[in-house]
């Protein structure tokens, strides 16, 4: 297959006037909604399904994309002038970035978060560009078993690395697992925890659940903590030219930054938060001046800052060529695809190239616009910051509840809203990952029938997981990160315990 | 709530609860026909593993509510929650649902926006009328008339 071709072929794709159009509308949709807390690319794609069913599937992907990268730039304003993290993966990015801006260099802190955020884009799509096909190849050595074994392999990392333990992100994923139960039976026409009533015999959107999640969980909280309502924004002060002494303090953070993200987000290790942190302290333990770090030093920004855009490259990887999702908003866009009946992995690029090429291409074209709207328009996009809270949360659940109203035209979906929101509080308020729960949704339902279809074929032997070599791996690898860090704790426990007793 | 109870109240519920909530999944599954050909791989196999991972963590926490303070998942918060804003906005969204057909999607979302608005602390009646208003209008016809959606016009029927 050849690359530059294809890719060529993607360019032609996305430079038409509608799909430059879908482009812009979701990296400027995706800056404002990274820039405002309280709204992710998740709950925003998810929002959006009902309104692009009608709409043909590459310029809605186009858009999609433009979204999701966009929601990584905006979320750094955010983490810089308000101390509040737009998006979760920009978390860090708020340690250093915010001390800047209260020291008159929050322009700096700005100008390298977006520059930052180009580079790593582009690396990352230059990336996608040439390890899709490369997996593509890979995916096609899968059967039902591999299938299986990989998304064993997605449900552990995605459990062990979101979140603050183990057991909370396994909590979070079985719950996933389970509102996945409810509804038909594909296979048999079995029902399965409908409880008699007619309307849970769809099954549970995965819309419903990703915006009670989101959306009323995350209102709900906020509500329920006045404390946490108040916050300052710092006025952007300094110049967004960036010294040459900032040149020199963050290409190489870039650089470092793109190389833990990419990986991070095409091997099912999941979302954006873990590579953002290990790069902060990587930059922390290489810098020549740790002392700087907390008080301001500029590489605490521009690691993070690439690592999340990066990982947002790379999740994209396992998405398109595996149809498996690592992150929150992976798995929305992979509802997205169900939704125009088009099935991820090795077949989609070869059935739908131009829509696979074309959404590459549109990310080059997507970064730049980006940079584009990030860095001179800094200025603009603050405004945003000063809705008032009440408003903002008054206008994300009315949206909220329009969009979830238009799935099915269904009071009922509105009572699963209040519920499944309901559960989102308590998982916020105990300090329970919520991307877990979204993903393991919508790949329990795949998982299960890659699982049954391997048992089919090996008539009942379930010996197959363990016989195929790639899936016996793949399953040891699942395993290994399961019990890892169980057995890391009990050995440090160990050898803490005799200090510790007293 | 004391951090230093003997035992973590909020643990011991949410343990109980995935329990619980394993123990429905499992009956649940019990009572599935299945088809003899599917006997082996039929539609009960996966909620039974479900039911068991729910029942393991749920045992897990409650069994670590007992576990000393330091030691705990579920710790106590140390915070205050307004439960006064909560209730406003649980009953703002139940309201809703109920009023959204019979009163249509205009005057539901208004009245959704304002107890939101309302429960966030805001006493600035008038801009978030003025706020509520243009966003259920705009959303509305958007809606209906731009995208082609349907949503409920409800007693506005004939105006909008």
């Amino acid at each position: 297959m050849d690359v530059l071709g294809s890719l060529l072929q993607g360019f032609y794709t996305a430079l038409t006037p509608m799909n430059l159009l879908w482009c812009l509308l979701g990296t400027t949709l995706g800056t404002a909604i990274g820039i405002l807390p309280g709204i992710g690319p998740a709950l925003t794609i998810a929002l959006l399904l009902p309104i692009t069913a009608k709409l043909d599937p590459t310029g809605a992907f186009i858009m999609f994309a433009g979204l999701y990268y966009g929601a990584m730039y905006g979320g750094s304003t955010t983490s810089i002038l308000l101390n509040t993290p737009g998006e979760s993966g920009t978390i860090i990015t708020a340690v250093e970035g915010n001390v800047m801006a209260r020291k008159g260099r929050g322009a700096a802190a700005l100008a390298t978060a977006a520059i930052g955020s180009f580079v790593a884009g582009t690396i990352g799509t230059v990336a996608i560009t040439f390890l899709a096909p490369l997996f593509v190849k890979l995916a096609l050595l899968f059967g039902p078993a591999e299938y299986f074994a990989l998304m064993v392999l997605a449900f552990t990392t995605v459990s062990a690395l979101l979140g603050l333990s183990l057991s909370r992100g396994v909590t979070s994923l079985l719950l996933g697992l389970a509102i996945g139960l409810v509804g038909t039976d594909v296979l048999t026409g079995q029902p399965r925890l409908t409880f008699d009533i007619l309307s849970l015999l769809r099954g549970i959107d995965i819309v419903v659940v990703a915006v009670g999640l989101f959306a009323v969980g995350e209102a709900l909280y906020m509500a329920s903590r006045p404390d946490m309502r108040a916050a300052e924004i710092v006025p952007i002060r300094g110049s967004l030219f960036m010294t040459a002494e900032e040149w020199r303090r963050s290409w190489k953070p870039w650089l470092r930054g793109t190389a833990l993200g990419f990986p991070f987000g095409a091997l099912p290790a999941g979302g954006t938060e873990i590579p953002t942190f290990l790069s902060y302290f990587l930059e922390k333990r290489m810098s020549k001046h740790p002392e700087e770090f907390g008080k301001g030093a500029i590489e605490g920004v521009a690691g993070p800052e690439a690592a999340n855009n990066a990982a947002v490259a790379g999740v994209l990887v396992p998405l398109l060529t595996l149809g498996l999702p690592t992150s929150a908003t992976a798995a929305i866009l992979l509802a997205a695809f169900e939704q125009y009946n088009l099935k991820p992995g090795p077949l989609l690029f070869a059935s739908s190239s131009t829509l696979v090429w074309g959404l590459i291409a549109s990310l080059y074209i997507g970064n730049v616009m980006l940079l584009v709207l990030n860095l001179p328009l800094a200025g603009l996009w603050v405004r945003l910051l000063s809705i008032p809270q009440p408003l903002l949360y008054g206008g994300i659940l009315l949206f909220s509840t329009l969009g979830v109203y238009t799935l099915n035209n269904s009071t009922f979906d509105l009572v699963l809203l209040f519920l499944v929101g309901i559960l989102g509080l308590l998982m916020r308020r105990y300090d329970f990952p919520v991307a877990p729960c979204v993903i393991g949704l919508i790949l329990g339902r795949l998982a299960e029938a890659q699982f049954r279809r391997a048992l089919t074929i090996s008539q009942g032997d379930a010996s197959v997981f363990f016989t195929h070599p790639l899936s016996l791996a793949l399953l040891i690898i699942a395993a290994l990160v399961f019990i890892g860090p169980l057995l890391y704790r009990w050995r440090a426990a160990r050898l803490q315990s005799p200090k510790a007793a007293g | 709530m004391n951090t230093n109870s003997p035992i973590s109240g909020a643990g011991l519920a949410i343990g109980f609860g995935l329990v619980v909530l394993g123990a429905i999944i499992f009956f649940d599954a019990t009572q599935m026909q299945v088809p003899p050909t599917y006997a082996k791989v039929g539609p009960q196999v996966f909620p039974y593993f479900i039911a068991f991972g729910l029942a393991v963590v749920g045992a897990y926490f409650a069994w670590n509510s007992w576990t000393p303070a330091a030691r705990r998942e579920i710790v106590a918060e140390g915070f205050d929650t307004d439960w006064r804003a909560l209730l406003v906005i649980g009953a703002g969204l139940l309201i809703h649902l109920n009023i959204l057909k019979p009163l249509g999607f205009v005057i539901a979302a208004i009245f959704l926006f304002m107890c939101v608005a309302f429960a966030f602390g805001s006493r600035k009646f008038l801009r978030d009328g003025i706020v509520a208003v243009i966003l259920a209008l705009v959303s509305y016809l958007g809606f209906t008339h731009g995208l082609g959606l349907q949503l409920p016009p409800g007693i506005l029927a004939g105006i909008l």
